[in-house]
């Protein structure tokens, strides 16, 4: 598919964060996450059923805010956290891809239901995108079609753990550079091409 | 009107042409292809039924495909369901756009899914597909190819595990066809 060419996985090295961000000493780390991991502003990708269940997990009776998740940011600049809820077809992939590029650094992604972890129940369709990690890197997948809302608040959970546990110096450090491999390793155990001896 | 009556306004008016097919309380009428137009009009401005509520078809392999049109009337509360088969080599109808404005999009629909051509619509371009789609996935022939790249990945049976029950027999994937005629194997 030649929608999205390729993956970034890391935005360029430390655009945006000094000597001090990256460098910081651990316990200063400590309070910069913590604050970090309590104030989630969340952009909702509601594509499909799943996004009834992320409703659900914003209102009164779950309240995913007692967590520190604020729900519908006024838009994708403004917020912190993407859940992608629902089945994302190849025509909506492109606007996915878009609006997480807008989102600010740091972002995280929650890849919420069956259909946006590995496209689901429509595996073998031919217009869903099998997963959303495709196209966009994600932190957090909830198991489930749909999760219930409990299992959106043990997402969140897990992710703040892991803002938890971050260093912003090892996030943003370029990835290292592999070594390109040979064109008969790449087509070692594939099938051959129609036409080809 | 009843739906016995509908069917006998459009004997009345194309005679033969107009096939009647009672089936569940229905009746679909089903007129050649070169009355299409010509039936959609006499039901819009002789029967009353000026609501367009859908257009579509569908696969019928090697008879072609049939273009389905549903229209109703809401004072006088009937439904008309009018029917035309297209041949699978040329698969053409003229467009209903000088009839029922609201027909563009289904016809579009209609285009892309099954590839079927509709003389006189002013746009037909894909409406739904992303961009560079190649087949026509509503039609009986288009293979399911992600169902080769990747086996269903859950349990065929309640209890099952992902790996499959012992001694289940190794099933190729429904609606793909043999690898010794489709696919990369098949050039060898």
């Amino acid at each position: 598919m030649d929608l999205i060419p390729t993956i970034r996985r890391r935005p360029e090295p430390a655009e945006g964060i000094g000597v001090l961000g990256a460098e910081v000493p651990a316990p200063m780390r400590f309070v910069l996450n913590w604050g970090r991991k309590y104030s989630l502003w969340v952009f909702n990708f509601g594509l499909a059923c799943c996004a009834i269940e992320f409703i659900a997990s914003s209102m009164s009776r779950h309240d995913f805010i007692r967590l520190g998740v604020i729900p519908f940011a006024h838009g994708p600049r403004q917020a912190d956290l993407m859940v992608v809820s629902g089945t994302v077809t190849d025509k909506m992939a492109p606007a996915v891809r878009r609006l997480y590029e807008q989102m600010p650094e740091p972002k995280y992604v929650i890849s919420f239901g069956a259909c946006s972890n590995c496209g689901g129940p429509y595996w073998d369709s031919y217009c869903v995108t099998k997963g959303v990690d495709q196209i966009i890197p994600v932190d957090v997948y909830v198991p489930g079609c749909p999760p219930r809302p409990e299992a959106l608040l043990h997402g969140i959970l897990r992710l703040q753990d892991k803002i938890g546990r971050e260093s912003l110096g090892d996030r943003y450090r370029p990835a290292p550079v592999r070594p390109a491999l040979p064109d008969a390793a790449l087509q070692q155990a594939l099938v051959r091409p129609p036409g080809s001896r | 009107m009843t739906p016995e009556q509908v069917g006998a306004a459009f004997v009345d008016r194309f005679g033969v042409e107009a096939v009647l097919e009672p089936a569940y309380g229905q009746v679909t009428v089903e007129v050649p292809a070169a009355s299409w137009v010509a039936a959609a009009t006499f039901a819009r401005d002789e029967l009353g039924a000026r609501f367009f509520d859908w257009l579509s078809a569908y696969d019928l392999l090697a008879e072609g495909f049939a273009v389905v049109l549903h229209l109703y009337a809401i004072d006088r509360r009937f439904h008309v369901l009018l029917r035309t088969r297209v041949p699978v080599e040329a698969p053409r109808l003229p467009s209903l756009l000088p009839v029922f404005r609201g027909a563009g999009w289904h016809e579009r629909e209609t285009f892309e899914m099954f590839g079927i051509t509709f003389d006189g619509h002013p746009n037909l371009v894909p409406l739904l597909l992303p961009e560079g789609f190649e087949g026509h996935p509503l039609r009986k022939t288009f293979v399911l190819a992600s169902r080769v790249a990747k086996a269903w990945p859950g349990a065929k049976e309640p209890g099952e595990g992902a790996e499959g029950a012992p001694g289940r027999r190794r099933m190729g994937p429904l609606g793909v066809p043999d690898p010794a005629e489709w696919g990369p194997e098949s050039s060898r």
